[in-house]
């Protein structure tokens, strides 16, 4: 028994010998040569981090500075600016494109970038084994290449594709070192990747971190890359944070110095914080939306979804949901968009009162009392379908309450994942659905409203839409393209296709301790050759 | 049953063992009177919801987001701009009702399978004593989560899964109080002169173990209340804009920081709920019946 306390006793002290020495040995492996240090906070952990592979714009966060593109657009003049390639050019028929490629790259392993290294990316890229939820689709209507010399290639294509560079701009066609490519299998080598970009991957610990160090070799950039400085970031490691209330907290704690897609509540709190530093970067492609569906009553008629465009009032809900800290959307395409055409804005004001009067042109009374309209006696009522990702779910509440009062009602479907909203899709059980996709290129939308489109969710059919939405990606003059899409977009308004809500913006935050925070073209990559850590 | 103080005589080997002092009547009905107040206040409220609430309790009114609470607000409004006070009135009726259902769920097949299982021992009690065993290893939440994938989302399928989550342990709860009680000397000398199963189950031993099988019931029902409000806070209810605690809890949680009271007044509420109901449950335990 009197062993007792003093073996307790002895056995706390030795813990707590145990735990002081790990807390010491960790602070010195943690303040080794990590140099400029930050923890960059991931908002998911994507089921894939393989460019080529995988489509979720949130691997490019750590990877779009472990590779280089052939091409970059500007991120202030969305302009195409040379990448690893020095200059290109389209043949007449459009139906090539050569591209001179620079000749003082070197892969972080120490493999030589040359014309090969870019034939074996396309092959892999291509290759229907792998498959490509991404890489492949940009590449459009690409056929095969030529090496023409050691630094020249020819990209050839079975029609003209204006959105080439676009696509050669992206993460997803990142060079990848060939050698590396061929030591892991295409399982494998996410967690081993190895580009020519500014940054190398050190080490992944798949689910918990990932951490990126600096190329010192790296001279190669594009015009818009900073060179390398006292203040430049050494050492990056990412951890995630998938549960959106924790990443403010993370932010103020320290614990990140740089984390995208905080809740607008939490960064419109943090604005009048010192310490921290909120960087909003709208995002170019589609607004967060709803489709109609015109296949399925009611919504199969032009002037109930025009009704219920009028009678939505998004700039509540834009400052309600999103705190104004997103623009309102008016159209298929966001206001930063290239070929986005202001026409759209005029459209549908909020107008709760025209939107009665055109239920009431088709007939839709009130005639029980209930407050709900009906015709034949059957009831006005529309069934929204969406997942739960962007506040979708405060947004339908608010459309569901708004609606109520013009005496329609609707029913909220809330899916739980992208697979069962794709599920949904197919049935066809909907009225409304939400689905957006982002993309600087205004191509993106074409698979979304072309009558026989991969993603036509709304069932909307119209053969001379889809002319202009073919032309538009083949035409090569950027005028003739603005000229069509400005008729698409139009088109898409006129018919009521969509019920755009507003336009996405990543509400990014960082530590005042962050300079150079600059993003992607595309938006959701950062730059971080640029940023800059101050003391 | 002999008594004595301190201990008394296990009725199966005879032996004396510690037992703890029982409560005292007087505080025990106290208890029960406090607990059955709290209650019934709560459903009374809930109950009187469309006459005491101030508001709509679905009417968003995205301006007034996230007002403190006031005269006009009393729990303040949510972050779509609904009124939390009249959100709390009617949820409890969603949250009570869903309680209820899940509970009647738990106890009829739960109190046969115990009964019969603690009655008739041997083989009907090993066969389904082994598959409660089995349910049993599983948590109840993770249950009915599992449930609700089978049976879909909505709010009654969510009371379905959590009562039937629930049954294996009330399961579990009778067969102990039924076995114990078969061994009475009453019930066994009516065993022996060959009345019915039934009536013995019926006549004698559910008197005996009804105190067991009422405080476990109240248990049960916090937990269907939790586990309830737990399944609405993950979105498996069907009805997103519903006022209902689970779901309220849910909506506000991602603001709490500036706007405490949107989940702190459905939070106080559920709490209460099952701390009344957990009271309830106590003030039955030792009041056990003697004929």
């Amino acid at each position: 028994m009197t062993f007792g306390v003093i073996g307790v006793l002895a056995l706390v002290l030795c813990l707590a010998a145990v735990i002081f020495l790990v807390l010491v040995l960790q602070d010195d492996s943690e303040s080794g040569d990590d140099g400029n240090r930050i923890v960059y906070g991931l908002t998911l952990n994507p089921s894939g981090f393989d460019p080529h592979i995988n489509a979720s714009n949130e691997l490019g966060i750590p990877f779009f500075s472990v590779y280089d593109t052939l091409v970059y657009r500007h991120p202030q003049t969305m302009e195409f600016v040379p990448g690893l390639a020095e200059e290109w050019s389209m043949a007449d028929n459009g139906l090539s494109w050569t591209f001179q490629l620079r000749r003082d790259v070197t892969f972080h392993d120490g493999d030589p970038f040359n014309a090969q290294a870019v034939a074996v990316n396309l092959d892999r890229i291509t290759n229907p084994d792998i498959p490509s939820q991404k890489a492949r689709g940009l590449l459009g209507p690409y056929t095969g290449y030529t090496i023409v010399d050691d630094f020249t290639i020819t990209l050839e294509l079975s029609e003209p594709y204006a959105p080439l560079l676009d696509a050669l701009s992206q993460v997803y066609l990142g060079v990848a070192s060939p050698k590396a490519l061929s030591e892991y299998s295409k399982n494998t080598y996410q967690w081993h990747q190895v580009g020519t970009g500014p940054y190398r991957l050190d080490e992944v610990v798949p689910g918990d971190h990932i951490i990126l160090k600096r190329n010192k070799d790296y001279a190669w950039g594009p015009v818009f890359y900073a060179p390398a400085s006292d203040q430049s970031l050494d050492t990056i490691e990412f951890r995630f944070y998938e549960d959106a209330p924790t990443r403010s907290l993370a932010l103020e704690d320290d614990q990140v110095q740089a984390i995208g897609e905080l809740l607008p509540a939490d960064a419109e709190r943090m604005i009048g914080n010192p310490a921290l530093r909120v960087v909003p970067v709208p995002i170019a492609g589609m607004p967060q939306q709803f489709f109609f569906n015109t296949q399925r009553a009611p919504t199969d008629q032009l002037a109930v979804r025009q009704a219920l465009l009028y009678g939505t009032n998004r700039t509540a809900i834009a400052n309600a949901v999103f705190q104004g800290q997103s623009p309102v959307a008016y159209g298929p395409l966001t206001s930063v968009t290239p070929f986005y055409d202001p026409v759209v804005e005029t459209k549908y004001p909020y107008d709760p009162d025209f939107a009665r009067s055109l239920l009431q042109g088709i007939g839709y009374q009130d005639s029980d009392g209930d407050g709900i309209l009906e015709r034949d006696g059957e009831p006005l009522t529309v069934r929204i379908t969406f997942a739960p990702w962007n506040q979708m779910v405060d947004v339908a509440q608010l459309i569901q309450s708004q609606w109520r009062e013009l005496g329609i009602e609707a029913e909220l479907d809330l899916v739980s994942n992208f697979p069962d909203l794709i599920a949904r899709a197919d049935s066809g059980e909907y009225n409304l659905i939400g689905r957006y996709d982002f993309g600087v290129d205004a191509s993106i939308i074409t698979p979304y409203y072309l009558s026989d489109g991969l993603n036509n969710w709304s069932g909307y059919s119209d053969g001379e839409l889809d002319d202009w939405l073919r032309e538009a990606v083949r035409q090569p003059d950027p005028a003739m393209r603005a000229q069509l899409y400005k008729s698409v977009q139009g088109r898409i308004m006129d018919e009521a296709v969509i019920l755009p809500i507003r336009e996405y913006v990543n509400l990014n935050g960082t530590t005042a301790r962050l300079d150079g925070v600059i993003f992607s073209g595309q938006g959701w990559w950062p730059l971080l050759r640029n940023f800059q850590l101050t003391q | 049953m002999e008594r004595r103080p301190g201990g008394e005589a296990n009725i199966r080997t005879g032996e004396k063992v510690m037992t703890r002092p029982r409560t005292h009547p007087i505080r025990r009905y106290r208890r029960r009177a406090l607990a059955l107040a709290l209650l019934g206040g709560i459903a009374g409220l809930t109950l009187l919801a469309p006459w005491l609430a101030t508001a709509d309790p679905r009417h968003a009114v995205p301006a007034d987001q996230w007002l403190a609470p006031s005269a006009a607000h009393p729990f303040g409004t949510d972050h779509l701009g609904r009124d939390v006070f009249s959100r709390v009135l009617y949820g409890g009726r969603q949250t009570l009702a869903m309680g209820l259902l899940a509970l009647g769920i738990t106890l009829g097949p739960g109190l046969v399978m115990g009964l019969v299982a603690g009655y008739a021992g041997r083989w009907v009690d090993r066969a389904l004593m082994t598959v409660m065993d089995a349910l049993l290893a599983i948590p109840s939440l993770l249950l009915a989560l599992a449930l609700i994938v089978v049976l879909g989302s909505g709010t009654t399928q969510a009371a379905l899964a959590v009562g039937i989550a629930g049954i294996p342990v009330y399961a579990r709860v009778t067969r102990a109080a039924a076995l114990e009680a078969r061994a009475l000397p009453h019930i066994e000398a009516a065993r022996s002169i060959g009345v019915r199963p039934v009536g013995i189950l019926g006549r004698h031993i559910l008197p005996v173990i009804r105190p067991v099988l009422l405080s476990f019931a109240g248990v049960t029902f916090g937990w269907a209340l939790l586990n309830g409000a737990a399944l609405m806070f993950l979105g498996y209810g069907g009805d997103i804009a519903a006022p209902d605690w689970g779901v309220m809890l849910a909506g506000a949680r991602e603001a709490f920081r500036s706007a405490p009271w949107a989940a702190v007044a459905p939070g106080v509420a559920l709490s209460l709920t099952v701390f009344a109901t957990n009271l309830l449950a106590s003030s039955f335990n030792g009041s056990r019946a003697s004929k």
